[in-house]
């Protein structure tokens, strides 16, 4: 193997070898200098192929023949290897980025280059203090001349300000160097770890000093003011080595540095690198600059990576698993993310909107975020999973409250500029055509997808990038050139081809689940059919969504229902965000859903004790003073899907304005994995006490209210697509509050309403998206009379609200009949009654879907509107057809689970005799009933035909307006405010005070962020002192005031 | 003496500190940190030697094993040095930085240099 030394020398002696050339070979130069990387990268890839393998182990270099302390010594093991080819790898990219920069700079600038990268390996490298402080220096100098590339005029005083931090660190170090040197004699690290109490005791202070300036050179918040200006105003190819480069090298220095320190500093690590974490991420909600909110972003995920250093005890042999899985995410994703700025042309976030029309590099931006936040399949997950398990293991629980609420705070903004990205009015300057720099931030790409795949493979828990239905979803990336017909015939035959495969090995609850999620999707996939063109980006986020739900129903372990969990919301923010005014929804569901997904982690961990392989199973034996804590996070965790009340707020929005093939997937399918979550929940850990309150009955009561609130508001909608979106909420407040009751019939009324409300709400889901896009507007009173213009989706309307508001004969009433039955055996009257006033509100909002909708007169420009498209149809006459039989013969369906869920609730099962199920109060017979309300309805049509036989038939124009022209169609048509009495009278329940809520939580985190983030006040002198307030801060603390 | 030197470099250090964050004027700034960049180096080289040890030369008197307790280690000689070196290279770049700050706004006062905040 190539010696590591060389990998110093080649990087030396070409910035060497440049000084020689003439001015005018630029190219010889920069050939040159590509040279040196990559034979640089090349050793480091060497080394990393030998160790990793196993074939070799970790080598010492000493220099002039002689072991330390009287030579300085270099060493190369596995992690040195891995972070040397991702510091010379980020040379070798931003050195091909930065072609053209550097022909106009010539030899000079390339020299620097390649000693910032040699000097980066170095600070890797070398195992003395010696050493260390030559690297350091070596990058603070090469940083001072590189800033200088940018055409940004203002990094000038950047460097400057950066150069006076670097001249106050050295200081620092030097003095805590040599008084370290003083009380062991030597300047080895590992010679000095050895003696480390030698260090400790008399020399506590040189140790500080010399931790402090290493950790200055982290850019510690909140003294990193010089950093985040050269952040901001530096060459983003030069900004993508500072984060990815020179912040690896540091965090590796301090990890070393702490050998020596022992396990006494950690917790100051831990302490500095949280509170950066949690804070740099809070003052980044506030930034409009690109660049800079990626500064923050940086120092925050360095903090992030120090705190983890600083708990390294605890993590044992996974350490570097942890640690590098973070640091390697963070490193691609923050250097892919500087070179993507570098092709935009505007500065602020909604300049990104520039990317628009180019799907590469949105799936770039979309990667680059996903491993930044850590969500599956990159690194970042792996790493986070066994990182809370480990710390919830030792009951660090303050400290994963802390990671988590850090994360949210930085998937908010990332995820938001996401959003404006994409949804914002395209920027005018177009994105800049250079195939040298698409070519590496394509590479920066791949180098995140394949440490996923590495991360998967070293993880210890399965790989998810080959998991079945994940590659197929991630498939559909490759096949985003065909057509959309080829892709959804495949998409449909995904599906159904995974369920029948799995068919055999489903229990009769997840044979439930899945046959709403994957029959049920490929049914709405169908009518994807009537749209053109490619549809890029829609395929891969439904299938990714898709894959996490059949992934979620046969999880067995934790780590893979909470991978399922995570892929099925990224899926599904990517599906939402499509809709055409949808992206202020999309966040908030994201940021709903991440942390709903957070607090299903963090339940996760608690109940692991520090198995990463916990198993669900394994609910069951958590024991008492843990297990309501377990089952109030997890429970709450999926109430962020199933939209409760207090957590339901994005969902109206992102609902209504998802596009009319989305809004049935992500309401009538995706709501399900919340259920089926707490199904999981319920049967693993039973009714808990928390301080002597039942939990389960705390859940009766949000049910009821999400019912109650969840109606009432549909009720005052003007907006179809939002009732509907309303009504869900509704929806899912009877199933909670069934799941809730506890018992057979609870449950059995729960899944009833888990196919019930898939049939009936993507059918008018579907239904009312035809009539919007027919007559283009979803505002109600601006439609009418549509009866005879589009009878079927009249049809499919009519047997929908009939469904769904539970009268008899169709499948509602059969829920509505279970649900009877059930609240008769509970004991919670007044949430009972909640749910009963709730069952007369629906009527209200349903009435209103047919009346204003179809019923009433035709607008005059809706005149010449046809029937939906025959691919929206479709799947509705399907659905009718599917509700009919599932109100005849429910059995099918429910028998079996009715015989499953007695394993839990043995009592109140169902008799299923013949074609008539009874129950302890009485009899249900879904034949009969048909018959029975058929022949009534039969007769009194006939009548109805028969009375009406002469009427005169009155047209639209037989009216008078009475002199009057309606100015405005609200103010004057009988179905705007319909219900204007009853929002008089309850009006007050539906004051939106959720929505207040959250807001006011967003507002004050954006005013602190803006108020504190002037801390910055730009002068260097100030930031000088900020540093060294900083250190005496921090010294202050350590040692207890 | 060896302390006379000692606190002679930390009296620099606080005096070259004091000087540059007190200083606005960016030359004097530059200025103050030399001159802690010699209380430094003065501080290294009154703290770099240790009591009673002999110089760095393996031979009979100092047999290879012992030599870890009786010698002093060379290595924070060229430490010094090298910080000396360093030193220049980190002014030099400083002055011609404060060059081009100066050609850019005509003043040296660090308070002008404002424009990236927040």
């Amino acid at each position: 193997m190539v010696s590591a030394l060389y990998i110093l020398a080649v990087g030396l002696g070409a910035a060497f070898l440049l000084g020689l050339l003439r001015d005018e070979w630029r190219a010889g130069a920069y050939g040159v200098s590509l040279a040196a990387l990559a034979c640089m990268s090349l050793i480091s890839a060497g080394w990393v192929w030998v160790l990793a393998s196993g074939d070799g182990s970790a080598v010492d270099i000493t220099t002039a023949g002689t072991l330390p302390p009287y030579a300085i010594n270099l060493r190369m093991g596995l992690a040195e290897a891995v972070l040397t080819l991702s510091i010379n790898l980020t040379g070798l990219l931003s050195a091909v980025y930065l072609r053209d920069t550097m022909f106009n700079q010539g030899r000079r600038a390339l020299a620097v280059l390649l000693i910032f990268t040699m000097a980066a390996c170095g600070i890797v490298l070398t195992r003395d203090l010696f050493n260390l402080f030559v690297f350091f220096e070596l990058v603070a100098i090469a940083t001072g001349g590189l800033v200088l590339l940018s055409r940004d005029k203002r990094a000038l005083a950047a460097g400057f300000k950066y150069l006076v931090a670097s001249q106050v660190i050295t200081i620092l170090l030097l003095v805590g160097i040599i008084f370290a040197y003083h009380a062991t004699g030597t300047l080895n690290i590992d010679g000095m770890a050895e003696v480390s109490s030698l260090v400790l005791k008399g020399g506590g202070l040189a140790f500080f000093l010399m931790f402090i300036a290493i950790v200055l050179d982290l850019k510690p918040f909140p003294a990193n003011g010089w950093a985040l200006d050269v952040y901001e105003s530096a060459h983003p190819a030069f900004s993508a080595m500072l984060s990815a480069a020179s912040g690896s090298a540091a965090l590796f220095a301090a990890d070393k540095l702490l050998l020596i320190g022992g396990s006494t500093w950690l917790p100051l690590a831990t302490g500095i690198g949280i509170v950066g974490f949690v804070g740099a991420n809070l003052f980044a909600l506030a930034q409009r600059n690109d660049r800079r909110l990626l500064g923050y972003s940086s120092v925050a995920q360095i903090g992030l990576i120090l705190a983890v250093i600083g708990q390294r005890d605890l993590l044992g042999d996974r350490y570097l698993f942890i640690a590098g899985g973070i640091l390697l995410a963070h490193a691609v994703a923050k250097a892919g993310l500087y070179w993507l700025s570098g092709l935009i042309e505007g500065r602020t976030l909604t300049a990104w909107s520039a990317l628009q029309g180019h799907p590469i590099l949105i799936f770039a931006f979309a990667s680059f975020i996903a491993l930044l936040v850590g969500l599956p399949p990159f690194p970042g997950f792996y790493a986070k999973w066994e990182l809370v398990i480990a710390l919830a293991g030792e009951g660090r629980i303050a400290l994963i409250g802390l990671i988590l609420f850090g994360a949210l705070l930085e998937a908010g903004y990332l995820f938001r500029w996401f959003g404006r990205a994409l949804k914002r009015e395209r920027a005018p300057e177009p994105v800049a055509v250079s195939s040298f720099k698409r070519a590496v931030i394509l590479t920066a790409v791949a180098a995140g997808w394949g440490l996923g795949l590495i991360w998967g493979a070293l993880s210890l828990n399965g790989n998810l990038l080959l998991a079945v239905p994940l590659l197929f979803a991630f498939g559909f990336l490759v096949l985003e050139p065909l057509s959309v017909q080829i892709k959804n015939s495949l998409a449909i035959a995904g599906l159904v081809a995974w369920f029948v495969l799995s068919l055999p090995s489903y229990d009769p609850l997840q044979l439930i689940f899945a046959a709403v999620m994957l029959i049920g999707g490929a049914l709405i996939l169908l009518a994807s059919y009537q749209t053109q063109g490619r549809r890029i980006g829609f395929y891969p986020s439904a299938m990714l969504m898709y894959a996490g739900l059949a992934m979620l129903i046969v999880a067995e372990d934790a780590f893979g229902f909470f991978a399922a969990w995570e892929s099925l919301t990224i899926g599904s923010y990517f599906l939402i965000l499509r809709g055409q005014r949808s992206e202020p929804h999309a966040l908030s569901y994201m940021v709903f859903s991440l942390a709903g997904a957070f607090l299903i982690l963090a339940g996760f961990a608690l109940a692991a004790d520090g198995d990463p392989l916990f198993t669900l199973a394994g609910l069951k034996q958590v024991a008492a003073p843990l297990a309501p804590w377990v089952f109030l996070l997890l429970a709450i965790g999926f109430m962020t899907k199933t939209a409760a009340v207090g957590l339901h707020i994005w969902l109206p929005g992102a609902h209504a304005e998802a596009e009319t093939d989305v809004s049935p997937m992500v309401s009538g399918i995706l709501l399900k994995a919340g259920l089926f979550g707490l199904f999981v929940l319920f049967m693993a850990m039973g009714s808990q006490q928390l301080y002597g309150v039942e939990l389960t009955h705390i859940l009766l009561w949000i049910g009821a209210l999400s019912a109650l609130i969840g109606n009432l508001m549909a009720a005052f909608q003007e907006d179809a697509k939002r009732l509907l979106a309303y009504s869900s909420i509704g929806q899912m407040g009877y199933a909670l509050f069934g799941l809730a009751m506890m018992n057979h019939l609870g449950w059995l009324m729960a899944l009833m309403f888990v196919i019930n409300h898939y049939i009936y709400k993507s059918m008018l889901f579907l239904s009312v998206g035809g009539v919007a896009k027919r007559t283009g507007t979803r505002d109600m009173y601006r439609m009418g009379g549509l009866i005879t213009l589009m009878p079927l989706s009249f049809i499919a309307v009519l047997i929908g609200i009939i469904a769904m508001s539970g009268v008899p004969p169709l499948s509602g009433f059969g829920g509505r009949w279970i649900f009877y039955n059930a609240i008769l055996t509970t004991d919670s009257r007044l949430p009972m009654i909640l749910i009963f006033i709730s069952g007369p509100i629906a009527f209200l909002y349903l009435f209103r879907l047919i009346h204003t909708i179809f019923l009433g007169q035709l607008k005059d420009e809706h005149r010449r509107i046809k029937e939906a498209p025959f691919w929206l149809v479709l799947p509705q006459m399907i659905f009718v057809a599917c509700l009919m039989a599932f109100a005849l013969v429910p059995g099918l369906a429910l028998r079996r689970v009715d015989a499953y869920i007695s394993q839990f609730h043995p009592e109140g099962a169902l008799g299923w005799e013949g074609l008539t199920i009874t129950s302890a109060f009485g009899y249900w017979s879904p034949i009969s009933i048909m018959i029975v309300v058929g022949v009534i309805f039969a007769s009194l049509f006939a009548w109805l035909v028969f009375v009406n036989r002469k009427a005169q038939k009155v047209k639209q124009f037989n009216i008078v307006f009475a002199g009057e022209r309606p100015f405005r169609p609200e103010t004057t048509h009988f179905a705007w405010n319909f219900f204007a009495p009853y929002r008089k009278a309850l009006g007050f329940l539906t004051e939106p005070l959720v929505e207040r809520f959250w807001a006011a939580i967003v507002d004050l985190l954006h005013a602190s962020a803006d108020l504190l983030r002037r801390l910055y006040t730009g002068n260097g002198q100030t930031y000088a002192i900020q540093l060294l307030a900083f250190v005496v801060v921090v010294y202050l603390l350590r040692t207890g005031l | 003496m060896a302390y006379i030197a000692m606190t002679t470099g930390f009296v620099l250090i606080l005096i070259g500190l004091f000087g540059a964050l007190t200083n606005r004027n960016i030359l004097r700034m530059i200025v103050a940190f030399t001159v802690a960049n010699t209380g430094v180096n003065l501080v290294m080289v009154a703290v770099g030697y240790m009591h009673g040890r002999t110089a760095p030369i393996l031979d009979e008197a100092v047999p290879v094993a012992e030599a870890v307790a009786r010698i002093i280690d060379p290595v924070p000689q060229a430490l010094v040095l090298t910080a000396i070196v360093i030193g220049v290279g980190v002014t030099a770049l400083m002055l011609a930085y404060v060059y081009k700050l100066y050609e850019t706004k005509r003043t040296l006062d660090i308070s002008a240099f404002k424009d990236l905040k927040w």
